[in-house]
Order: C-alpha cells, then sequence, then structure tokens
C-alpha cells in the first residue's frame, strides 16, 4: 500500500491525488483532502487515472521501421538510427528542415530539454507543440493588451466572483472542478452569464444564456462594450490610470450597437443591453474562456476584444476579477512557459533579442542560438506536405486525431523522410513513424506541471517505468550526448529545474524544495518570493494596459446550400483528448465508446433522424458515420461532435483555416451536411 | 476494563507488527489524513475522520480477482499472509461495515471480501476523540475491541474472542468501572440529522418528492463520482479483463452509479437515462430501498459524500432539502 502524491495528467485545472500501488501495480487513486483545487474530490477522470499506467497496449521497447513494418529494436539501435538521420537530413536540406513537436503532456523539465534539444542541439528554432491549437490566440491577444498571455486571476477567484462572463468554454465537462466551483458560486448568489449556443450545464444554471450565432463572439462583445460607454458604465477612472488606446477603441465599438450586432449574432437587442449591464455594475466580474474563443480565424481578435471589455469596466488585478483563459491540456501552460514554441524561450524570452540568446549561448555552453523565429505547428505540417519540412521528432501528441482535416495531416506524415514518435501507445500518428520511442508515462517519473492557474506542482514516480520505457528527459539527454553535446546531464529532474530558474526570471524562485507539498503559482522572481495569484495588480505586466479593438469577421467556411449546418467541436466530459488514455480506461470508455453527433430534434426530424440512428456527417474535408443524439441543448441549424473517436475521427470533417496570427486552426466553425445512412 | 494511556497503546501496537499487519490513520505528504501502515510514528488517532471510503481495506478500488493462463489454468490472487488489524474507525464507520459485511456475505457470498474480512481485527475508537476534544459516539459493540477515550485515557472495551485475546497481550493498564458515565454521555448525544433523514426516507417513500425537484438538484451534478467513491457503503463494481500475452487477467473495480453506463444496455436503451433519475436513485437506494431490503436506511451519516461533492448535493444536504422543502 504505496501512496504517492502526483498531479492530474487529465486536465489543466491541476488536481492533486495519491496514486495508489501495491507492489508496483496501480490499484486507485485516494483524494488529496488540503490540495487548494482538489479538495478531496477529482473528477471522473481524475478518479479513473490509475487503469491505463499498465494497460497492456502500452509500448515496451523501441520500434523501427524495417521493411516497411514497425519492428521491435533495442535503444542503442534506435538512438543511433535518430542520432545520425536528423542530422543528415540538416546536411543535405538545411537547419531548419527538421522540426520537434513537444507535447503539452510531458513535464516542465521534458519540454524545457526538448526545446533546448532543438536550439542547442539541432540549431533549429522549430520547436513548437499543441498550444498552437488551442491558446495561441490567447498569448498573442492578451500578450499585445495586457503583456502576458496566462489566467490572470486564480482558480480560488471563483469563489469571490459576483458575476462570471463565461464565454466558448463548457466549464463542467472540460475543467469540472472550476465548473463546479462556479455552480457553487451561483448557489450562493453570484450571476452567471453564459455565451454559448449549446445549451451546457452551465447555461441550466445561468443568470443569462446568450446562444449567440457560432463565430460572432466579436460583434457580441463589441456590442456589450458599445452599451456599456453608451450607457457611462465605463470605468473613467480606471481607462484614464491604466490604459492607453481608449479612443480607437471607442471609435471602433461605436458602429456596433445592439440593433447591428442582433442581426449578426441572432440574439435579441435587449439580451446583449442586459450582458453589458450586468457585467459592467458588477463589484468583481470574471471572464472566463477557452477554446471555444481562440479556435477561430479570428482567435486573436475574440481574446483581445475580452481583454478590451475587461479594461473597460476595469475588472482586473483585482480577486474575482480578470481575463482567464483555461488552458486544456495538463501541461500546456508550462510548455508554452518552458519555450516549447518557435520565436521564444523559456519564460517568454524572444528568440531575436540578442541579450537573450546570449544568455542562453553562456548556459548552454554552445558557439551560438539560431536567431530567427522557427515554424509553428500548423505551417510545418502545410511545409511538409510541400516536401520543406523532411525530418519531424513528435513527442507525446498525436496529429493525426487532434490536428484539423485529417486527410492534410496524413499526407504530410507521408511525405516526410523521417518521423520519430516517442509516445506511450502506439497511436494513430506512430503508425506514420520511421523510428517509435517507447516513453514513461506521469506515474513513472518526477517533474513539473504548471496549471492553468499558473501553478508549478509535483508530479511524482510512482512505480519504475514499465518494460523498456524511459522518462522523456532521460531520452533526450541520451540524444543529446551521443550527438555529441555534453551539457546535458542531469542526475535528476530537479537538477532540470534548478537549471530552468537561473535562466527564466519568471521561474527563479522555483525549487522542488518549495513545492515539496503545494505548488507556487508564476511569477515567482526569486527564492523568497512568494508566487502570484493574481496578474495585473496595480499595473499591467506590460505596463499601461492597451485597447486592441478589432472588427467583426465571419468565420471562414459559413453554411451554404450544399452545406447547410454549421459543424462545430468539442469534448466529451469522459475523454481526454485524443483518447490513448481514457479510451484504455473502462468506465470512461463504457460511458463514451463511439463518435456521435448531437443534432437539434427539429433538424432530426425534417430530415428523418432519430434518436441513435446511424447518420453520414460531411464537409468539404470528407465524412464519417456516426450515431445521431437528438437534443435540445444544440441549437437548429448546428451540429456538434467530439474527436477523441479513432475509428470516426471528428478532425476528419474540420477546416484547417488559420488565424493569421496565431496561427491556429478553426476548429470551431465549418459547413458541413448530415443524412441519414441507409 | 483496563485503562491504556496514548503511548502505551502505541507501544503495544508496535510489540504486535510481526503478527498483524497493522493499518490505522495516518498524516500523508500534503497533510491529507488517510489509512497507512503502522509506523514508529503514533497513529493520528485524533485527527478525525478519515475522509477516503475506509472500507477500501477489504474492498478496494480496483483488485486482481484471478488470472486464467492460455491453457485454462486458473490463479486465483492470494490474500496477505499476516491478518490485518485496523484500528481508528468512529461508530458510524463501525456501522457501514457491519452492513457491508452482511451484504457480501449474504445470498451469493462474495469470496474475496470475505476472505479478507474474516482474518481481520476492528479496533474502534470513541469518546473524547474529536479534532477538538468534543465527544464521539460510543458504537457499543459493532467491533472487537472499542478505545473509549475519557480524555486521559483509552478506556478498553472488548467485545470478542479477537478483542479480549489482544487486550490479555497488554501487560500495561489498571482496572476501571468508569465506562458507565461515559455510556450515558454517548446515549445522550442529540441526532437532528438522523431525524431528518428518516423524515426524508418517509416522504421519499409515500412518494411525495417531485421529479422537478430532482431535475434541479441533478443539473448541478458534474458526474464526478466521488460521492459514490468515499461511500462506505456503496458496494456496486464493475468487472473488466486485461488482455495480457499468455494469460487474462480479471479484476473488478468501483463502479458509480452516477455514470450513464451503469445501467446502460448493449442497444444503447438506458432504464436511467438521465443524471435526474441516477440522482434518484443514489438517495433513493439508501434511503427506502435498502430499509426495504436490509431492515435499515444504509446511510450512517458519516458525512463523507458531503465533504467530497463539489456542488453541495451529498446525503445530508440533499435530505435537508428534501425535508425543507416538502416537509
Ligand atoms: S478536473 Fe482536471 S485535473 Fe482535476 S481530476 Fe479532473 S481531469 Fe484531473
Ligand atoms: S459528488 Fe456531487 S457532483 Fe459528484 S457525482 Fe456525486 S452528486 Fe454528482
Amino acid at each position: 500500500m504505496k501512496k504517492t502524491l502526483t498531479t492530474c495528467p487529465f486536465c489543466a485545472t491541476g488536481c492533486m491525488y495519491y496514486l495508489q500501488s501495491d507492489h508496483d501495480k496501480f490499484v486507485g487513486i485516494e483524494p488529496s483532502t488540503v490540495h487548494s483545487i482538489a479538495k478531496g474530490h477529482p473528477c471522473v477522470k481524475g478518479w479513473n487515472a490509475f487503469q491505463f499506467i499498465h494497460h497492456p497496449d502500452r509500448l515496451t521497447t523501441p520500434l523501427i521501421r524495417k521493411n516497411g513494418v514497425l519492428e521491435a529494436a533495442g535503444w542503442e539501435e534506435a538512438l543511433d538510427l535518430v542520432v545520425h538521420t536528423l542530422p543528415s537530413l540538416q546536411a543535405r536540406y538545411g537547419h531548419d528542415s527538421i522540426m520537434f513537436f513537444s507535447s503539452a503532456r510531458t513535464t516542465n523539465e521534458e519540454n524545457y530539454l526538448f526545446m533546448k534539444l532543438a536550439r542547442a542541439v539541432f540549431k533549429t528554432n522549430n520547436v513548437d507543440h499543441c498550444a498552437r491549437l488551442c491558446h495561441s490566440s490567447s498569448v498573442l491577444g492578451l500578450a499585445a493588451t495586457f503583456g502576458s498571455g496566462a489566467m490572470s486571476n486564480s482558480i480560488s477567484c471563483v469563489d469571490e466572483a459576483d458575476t462570471f462572463f463565461v464565454i466558448g468554454s463548457n466549464t463542467t465537462e472540460n475543467h469540472p472542478q472550476i465548473g463546479a466551483r462556479i455552480l457553487q458560486s451561483v448557489k450562493r448568489g453570484a450571476k452567471l452569464i453564459v455565451a454559448d449556443s449549446r445549451t451546457i450545464r452551465l447555461a441550466k444554471a445561468a443568470t443569462l444564456h446568450l446562444r449567440h450565432r457560432n463565430g460572432s463572439d466579436v460583434a457580441l462583445i463589441n456590442g456589450m462594450m458599445h452599451v456599456i460607454i453608451r450607457d457611462g458604465l465605463e470605468n473613467r477612472e480606471f481607462i484614464e490610470s491604466r490604459t492607453q488606446n481608449y479612443e480607437q477603441l471607442k471609435n471602433t465599438v461605436l458602429r456596433y450597437p445592439p440593433s447591428i450586432v442582433a442581426e449578426i449574432t441572432g440574439l435579441t437587442p435587449q439580451e446583449i443591453i442586459d450582458a453589458a449591464h450586468l457585467y459592467a455594475t458588477s463589484p468583481a466580474a470574471m471572464i472566463i474562456y477557452s477554446v471555444g474563443i481562440t479556435q477561430h480565424t479570428h482567435g486573436v481578435d475574440n481574446v483581445r476584444s475580452l481583454a478590451n471589455l475587461a479594461m473597460l469596466t476595469g475588472h482586473v488585478g483585482r480577486p474575482g476579477t480578470g481575463v482567464n483563459p483555461l488552458r486544456g491540456q495538463n501541461n500546456v501552460q508550462g510548455a508554452c512557459d518552458m519555450g516549447a514554441l518557435p520565436n521564444v524561450f523559456s519564460g517568454y524570452q524572444k528568440v531575436a533579442d540578442e541579450a537573450v540568446r546570449q544568455k542562453f549561448v553562456n548556459e548552454w555552453r554552445v558557439a551560438d542560438l539560431p536567431a530567427h523565429a522557427g515554424l509553428p505547428m500548423t505551417r510545418a505540417l502545410n511545409a511538409a506536405e510541400r516536401g520543406e519540412i523532411k525530418g519531424l521528432y513528435i513527442v507525446g501528441e498525436d496529429p493525426v486525431i487532434s490536428d484539423p482535416d485529417q486527410g492534410h495531416v496524413r499526407n504530410a506524415l507521408q511525405q516526410l523522410d523521417f518521423l520519430v514518435v516517442q509516445d506511450i501507445f502506439l497511436t494513430a500518428t506512430a503508425e506514420y513513424a520511421d523510428v517509435v520511442l517507447p516513453a514513461a508515462c506521469f506515474a513513472e517519473k518526477d517533474g513539473t506541471f504548471t496549471s492553468t492557474e499558473r501553478r508549478i506542482q509535483r508530479v511524482r514516480k510512482a512505480a519504475l517505468p514499465i518494460g523498456g520505457a524511459r522518462a522523456d528527459w532521460e531520452i533526450f539527454c541520451e540524444i543529446a550526448s551521443r550527438a555529441g553535446y555534453k551539457y546535458m546531464h542531469y542526475n535528476a529532474p530537479s537538477e532540470i529545474m534548478d537549471e530552468i530558474a537561473r535562466v527564466t526570471p519568471i521561474y527563479g524562485g522555483i525549487s522542488y524544495s518549495r513545492i515539496d507539498q503545494i505548488g507556487l503559482q508564476w511569477p515567482c522572481l526569486d527564492e523568497h518570493h512568494p508566487g502570484t495569484p493574481i496578474l495585473h495588480v496595480g499595473r499591467f505586466v506590460g505596463g499601461m494596459g492597451c485597447f486592441c479593438p478589432a472588427e467583426y469577421r465571419p468565420p471562414a467556411e459559413t453554411p451554404d446550400a450544399e452545406y447547410p449546418f454549421i459543424l462545430t467541436t468539442g469534448r466529451s466530459y469522459f475523454h481526454y483528448h485524443t483518447g490513448s488514455m481514457t479510451r484504455r480506461t473502462r468506465l470512461l470508455e463504457r460511458e463514451e465508446n463511439r463518435s456521435y453527433v448531437e443534432i437539434n430534434p427539429v433538424d432530426a426530424h425534417r430530415l428523418g433522424i432519430r434518436d441513435r440512428d446511424f447518420v453520414m456527417v460531411a464537409t468539404r474535408r470528407g465524412e464519417i458515420v456516426m450515431s445521431a443524439r437528438m437534443t435540445k441543448d444544440i441549437t437548429p441549424g448546428v451540429l456538434f461532435i467530439t474527436f477523441h473517436f479513432e475509428e470516426s475521427p471528428g478532425n476528419l470533417l474540420t477546416n484547417n483555416a488559420l488565424d493569421p496570427e496565431s496561427h491556429i486552426p478553426e476548429y470551431k466553425v465549418c459547413a458541413a451536411r448530415i443524412t441519414r445512412k441507409p | 476494563m483496563k485503562t491504556i494511556t496514548c503511548d502505551q497503546f502505541h507501544h503495544f501496537l508496535y510489540s504486535i507488527r510481526e503478527d498483524f499487519e497493522i493499518v490505522g490513520p495516518v498524516i500523508l505528504h500534503d497533510g491529507t489524513l488517510s489509512l497507512g501502515r503502522l509506523t514508529a510514528e503514533p497513529l493520528a488517532l485524533f485527527a478525525g475522520r478519515i475522509p477516503f471510503r475506509f472500507t477500501s481495506l477489504f474492498f478496494p478500488h480496483s483488485e486482481r480477482l484471478f488470472a486464467m493462463s492460455d491453457e485454462y489454468r486458473f490463479d486465483k490472487s492470494g490474500s496477505s499472509a499476516k491478518p490485518l488489524l485496523v484500528v481508528g474507525w468512529r461508530a458510524e464507520d463501525l456501522e457501514a461495515l457491519e452492513f457491508i459485511d452482511e451484504f457480501f456475505r449474504t445470498g451469493f457470498r462474495d469470496d474475496v471480501f470475505c476472505d479478507r474480512r474474516q482474518s481481520s481485527v476492528v479496533i474502534g475508537v470513541s469518546g473524547r476523540c474529536g479534532v477538538n476534544g468534543e465527544f464521539c459516539r460510543i458504537s457499543e459493540g459493532k467491533c472487537d475491541m472499542e478505545l473509549i477515550y475519557d480524555g486521559k485515557h483509552f478506556i478498553m472495551a472488548e467485545y470478542t474472542e479477537n478483542g479480549r485475546f489482544l487486550s490479555e497481550k497488554i501487560v500495561w493498564g489498571e482496572e476501571t468501572d468508569s465506562l458507565e458515565a461515559l455510556l450515558q454521555e454517548s446515549r445522550a448525544l442529540r441526532t437532528p440529522e438522523r431525524e431528518i433523514l428518516q423524515t426524508a426516507s418517509q416522504l421519499l417513500m409515500r412518494n411525495q418528492v417531485d421529479d422537478d425537484f430532482w431535475a434541479e438538484i441533478a443539473d448541478r451534478c458534474i458526474q464526478c463520482t466521488s460521492c459514490t467513491n468515499v461511500c462506505p457503503t456503496c458496494t456496486c463494481f464493475d468487472v473488466y479483463d486485461m488482455r495480457l500475452k499468455r494469460k487474462i487477467e480479471r479484476y473488478r473495480m468501483w463502479d458509480s452509479c452516477q455514470m450513464s453506463g451503469f445501467m446502460r444496455e448493449a442497444s444503447g436503451h438506458n432504464p436511467l437515462a438521465s443524471q435526474s433519475d441516477r440522482t434518484r436513485r443514489r438517495i433513493r437506494h439508501k434511503l427506502v430501498d435498502d430499509l426495504h431490503r436490509w431492515g435499515r436506511m444504509t446511510c450512517f451519516l458519516c458525512g463523507r459524500c458531503d465533504d467530497v461533492c463539489p456542488t453541495g448535493i451529498g446525503m445530508k444536504a440533499v435530505a435537508a432539502e428534501i425535508v425543507e422543502r416538502f416537509g
């Protein structure tokens, strides 16, 4: 009976609990009752997070493709192949002909080492990870307005807010502990505005449920700001003392009176006015959003608009306020913080900045580091399709299932000369690999994850890795030393964190001894710094807040005669991302074991579709068969699917149209057709 | 009856650690109170109720039942060599244990549970042993031995052969007869929550709680399954197989009636299709159905589900709301 305190691998809420093991076998979960978020109750995924660890499908030995087939191989052979092939591709096609996809599921230490591997050893900034697909819009949008792209407040602020504005977040399903806390606050009397075309669980408790047309967020938010200024509800003092560019914002939102916004959004003018008044007149109002805001061709504009709204009313920098992007994957915040991004080192320090580069040159003891930004992940797949990227090293990601327009992704992977996949299961992506490296999962290694509230928390090794699997950080160190680089030796992940703290100001005060029981929230500048629960108190991280007005632009694809429905995507509460872990977990897989499409009964009747019928959903990218789920929770004219199921992958249908700034794909809106399968 | 100090009790346990696997309340790494093996540290007998499902000692979150090789050789999972000695459960915990004992023994006897349970010895704790010295009800017989704290000493009440056997091994201690006053104090404890629960049970039985109520409560349930996972009288489990290279292993693990897959048929039809049906079942089962089947309600008011429910709809909260609205 061993109980190991660790952090949940299933979402960025960051609950901690104890993994129970018996003779190195995992037998259950026991909640931490004192952890500030988990408080004794993980969500259903957390409660089941032990079962996949020793699933018989786990990869236990490296695989190498021989005569077209993946065959078991030794570590020596596999690592040598990687270390020889990547440089030889670079020698032939240039340094930037290879690309590194890091992983939001691995630890901070591993993300840091992987970007160090790309930059210091392979001399390329071509490193990115799946934040590109979820919150790259937040990083840009909030950096432009507030100067920092992370959640401004803490999860505990939910208890202190008087009003919530939840938009593009199905919080109870995807960040269950945060969603539950919102429900509790509402029960205590807080007001709740939910903007979502679906009647999600939160909407049932909402004071005001705005079912605005998918993709019309900028218009809605501009409309709210119009009303706030028109009715004199803006926070003059805050605007004057803490922001700039107000006049420009005013001029823009002037063009969005409720009557016009009502037409764009499908709401009534009164709904827009009510929402504006409720948000603006609350003592403390908190904006909570997630990928329903970011995953649009106008994702950055959406984020900026939310930041504008918060600044206009002064709902920033105090308890119970702020603009709060809920990050998805367990360590997507950390992967960004660690600089697994093409343009920054750890702590968002720009690669283009000479002084910053010099600091890393010294720490890493290399002659130089590349100065120009690398490719974002979405662009890299396009480049691979064109034959410009030749080698790809993917860690803990399954783009075949998770990226938009699956046909395009498969094609891109096929074009590669060399693909390395490092994962815990043989994913759909790994089937294209030339080399597969078996990694240890969260329960088999030490490290840290950073939760959505910027809290750096410990992950602990509760058992040895299964079979011949190795921790990702150890694999990276092996590769570096085989490639002739001498400065990637660590006895334990705590030493990697010490290096991170040395070169990363916002992590400057982090060490394993300080986060032994409960994590600290960055910025944590030195060893005495208590961490920062709330950003932008008294002053924005970037100095003055900057209003960045945005104009409404429609989505890249809108319904037409051939594809008359709006197709939108999301997640099921019971599955985590591509399902490689949760679909190998008995109760979770039992709960939701096949793809489904939500359709309003009005549409269903018209098309002769009944509940649980098999239907074909088609877009310009392809078609998949799934089971119909009739529900009034979805508006007529809209279809909703998830992307967890490899057998009928939702992302075969989605559109790879990208936001021009963040390069995020428009997962949330495309045009589709649905027919009953005969 | 003997009295014994906390220190003496700890020394006693320590001295018999070769003969028993001793488990009791311990503080985990971050301060969480839990059950753990005895170490040189004294057990946390005064730290309050163990928040987790303590009956997991006998009915764990998941366990291997057996393995079958591809030659159909059957390998039953063995239990540990030493008998288990459990210390530190409260009166309501012991009532819950008594119920699941009956549940797993009645009719189709559950060998896995019963084997583990049979060889175990349970020592309850009561008296002035609350976190702030408050009085915890005396179980008066639902364990092998009860340690009743009078503010200074434990008074040892032995209820079974096992209890007497242990007590005889204790060389320290003085004889006392001061239990009567403590017993009276225990019996005089007011139990308003029990009355509320009984009233709620009757209202449910008389069908006076309407469907709208359940829909409203259910809208707040996020299906985390925490309530059923910490409940000491929840006994539902699901069985699944792991196919390894040369054998199949069969496991069981806790199930939860709060999940839609709990009753869903292969066709997709589901007798408990809505969350409101499932919430109603969770409450009604313990307050009404079990009363018919086992002669008593199977909520013993330990409060664990109320402590963990992230949206405030544990048993006590719902019962109170039922009584308030329909009583
Ligand atoms: S809310 Fe997120 S972090 Fe917490 S238990 Fe559930 S999946 Fe894990
Ligand atoms: S603990 Fe509360 S929210 Fe969780 S399943 Fe039980 S009733 Fe629902």
